[in-house]
């Protein structure tokens, strides 16, 4: 019954957001906020329930992204099955790098990922027949009208992600993946297939940042590479961390702050970046369990 | 049940296990012992699956095992716990017995999307607890166990995957007397259920009270083998324990 309440609460906040936040431009932050939400969530799966260090995700994200709009601007698919294929073909080169996590451990694994994530971005830029290179593809449309219904669709689905992953880390298959994390060898002794359930992790979280790339293309009207630069890497990586990795709530609340704070910084002009980094900084040293370690005392 | 004939593995010029063959037959106590280096972490490495041997057959109740990998031998009924305990130190205790039951599992992962449950491992999971006295302790995190109980816990957790064969590499090492006291006691209980036992082990008491047959190796070879009583009074056993100039 406390996580009906918790789920009936995320839903009156998503949403009351949008009137609280009543500014377009703000409003448009929200809509950031959701897609940087699922992107942390499918992280998390990788990095905090299997420990498997992956700095590619924004690689995931930019295939979601390029294939949906490739699909609706160039071949005229219906969005949705844009998405679909956009989903799928994510996936599927999250398990061409679970083939590397199979053989890769810790930082080894850090650095094919990001090789993986450079790779992805070149190929973005240099490939100008399909993906117009740096000159981006103009006038993409969203599936829905106006800013707030896009905002209660990302979040909506980053609702029903965050309740089917809770369901997931909190079965045997959760189970499964803390143990991979924990010790590997120990888990192949007591029958866990390591690469298998790395696989699957790492193709569940592609599929879900490339869903959260479907919509970053409507959203902002134009589609560059620049968008999808290894640097959002490790943005998402910072989310994870600073909310609380290996947490349900902590990817959520990273994903937050790490939106929005930026946004009001903006007035310190070039301080933000400076005081952005040292608030990082001082979250990972005083709060090592992210920010999420907060709550969890107390309850 | 378990049937090695002539296993080798080497490590660059390291020749760590040579032609060892040996059999263990089902529902009997069987120890490997021998000095310090003579390769017994070894031969149980290549037994449970985590290294492959360079040379030789090894076989559980009549299938192969070469070329099988660790998490595939546990569902044959293959079990071990480490000498350098590997417990997943941040899970409580529950989690970590919990996770060896899922090699029983063939719930397609889908179905827990809709509904998230462990529920019914954790009966058993308690089970196994009170089994090896740490019922008490069910959600208390393993890292923070004393070193005894985290060899204990280990127990519990291979015997999640109900393994008719069980090794385990040195449990009493660093035990105190009433921890293995407790221990022998439990793997009386284990081998009594019927599961045949493959203990590595330096504790003389242990090896010579519980086992039936007893394994010599000294420097990657098999040295003899025989009852516990025949061990003790080999020449080249005593010698290989105590030095050279103790031989009878």
């Amino acid at each position: 019954m406390r996580r009906a309440g918790f789920f009936l609460g995320a839903l009156i906040i998503i949403a009351a957001l949008p009137w609280l936040i009543s500014t377009p431009y703000w409003r448009g932050i929200l809509v950031l906020c959701a897609m940087n939400v699922l992107l942390a969530l499918s992280l998390n799966l990788v990095m905090g329930y299997t420990g498997q260090l992956n700095l590619g995700q924004s690689a995931f994200y930019a295939i979601g992204a390029y294939v949906s709009t490739i699909l609706i601007k160039t071949y005229h698919w219906n969005f949705w099955l844009a998405g679909l294929a956009a989903i799928v073909a994510a996936g599927f080169l999250g398990l061409a790098l679970a083939a590397f996590a199979a053989r890769l451990r810790g930082h080894y694994l850090a650095i094919a990922s990001l090789g993986f994530a450079v790779i992805t971005y070149q190929v973005l830029v240099n490939w100008e027949s399909v993906t117009e290179g740096v000159r981006g593809i103009y006038g993409i449309s969203s599936p829905v009208r106006g800013t707030v219904p896009l905002f209660y669709l990302v979040a909506g689905i980053a609702l029903v992600v965050y309740a089917l992953m809770d369901n997931l880390v909190r079965s045997p298959v959760g189970d499964t993946l803390r143990a991979i994390r924990e010790d590997e060898v120990s888990a192949a002794s007591l029958g866990v297939n390591g690469a298998i359930w790395k696989a699957f992790a790492f193709g569940v979280c592609a599929a879900i940042a490339g869903l959260a790339g479907c919509f970053y293309p409507g959203f902002v009207g134009t589609l560059v590479p620049d968008a999808f630069n290894i640097v959002e890497s490790f943005t998402m990586l910072a989310m994870v961390i600073v909310g609380g990795i290996g947490t349900m709530i902590g990817p959520v609340i990273g994903a937050v702050v790490l939106t929005f704070l930026p946004e009001l910084l903006r007035g310190f002009g070039e301080l933000r970046l400076m005081i952005y980094g040292v608030a990082l900084t001082l979250v990972v040293l005083f709060l090592p369990g992210g920010i999420a370690s907060c709550f969890k005392r107390r309850a | 049940m378990l049937q090695a004939t002539g296993l080798s593995k080497s490590f660059g010029g390291v020749r760590a296990v040579r032609n060892v063959s040996l059999a263990v037959p089902e529902k009997s106590i069987f120890a490997l012992i021998g000095p310090n280096g003579a390769g017994k972490s070894t031969l149980l490495n290549l037994l449970s699956g985590i290294y492959q041997p360079d040379a030789g057959d090894l076989a559980f109740d009549g299938r192969d095992l070469i070329g099988m990998p660790a998490y595939q031998r546990v569902r044959l009924g293959v079990a071990r716990t480490f000498q350098k305990i590997r417990l997943f130190k941040q899970l409580t205790l529950i989690e970590n017995v919990r996770a060896g039951f899922h090699v029983h599992e063939d719930t397609p992962f889908w179905q827990y999307l809709v509904r998230g449950s462990t529920g019914r491992f954790d009966a058993e999971a308690r089970e196994l607890l009170e089994f090896v006295g740490l019922g008490a302790r069910a959600h208390q995190r393993a890292g923070a166990l004393p070193y005894g109980q985290q060899r204990m816990l280990e127990v519990a957790r291979a015997l999640a995957t109900r393994p008719r064969l069980f090794m385990l590499d040195e449990p009493a090492a660093g035990l105190n007397a009433a921890e293995v006291e407790f221990l022998l006691e439990r793997l009386a209980e284990i081998a009594r259920r019927g599961v045949t036992l493959l203990v590595v082990e330096h504790n003389m008491d242990l090896v010579m009270n519980v086992a039936q047959r007893v394994f010599v190796m000294d420097h990657g070879e098999p040295l003899f083998e025989g009852t516990p009583r025949e061990v003790q009074a080999h020449p080249a056993v005593v010698s290989a324990y105590l030095g050279g100039e103790f031989a009878a």
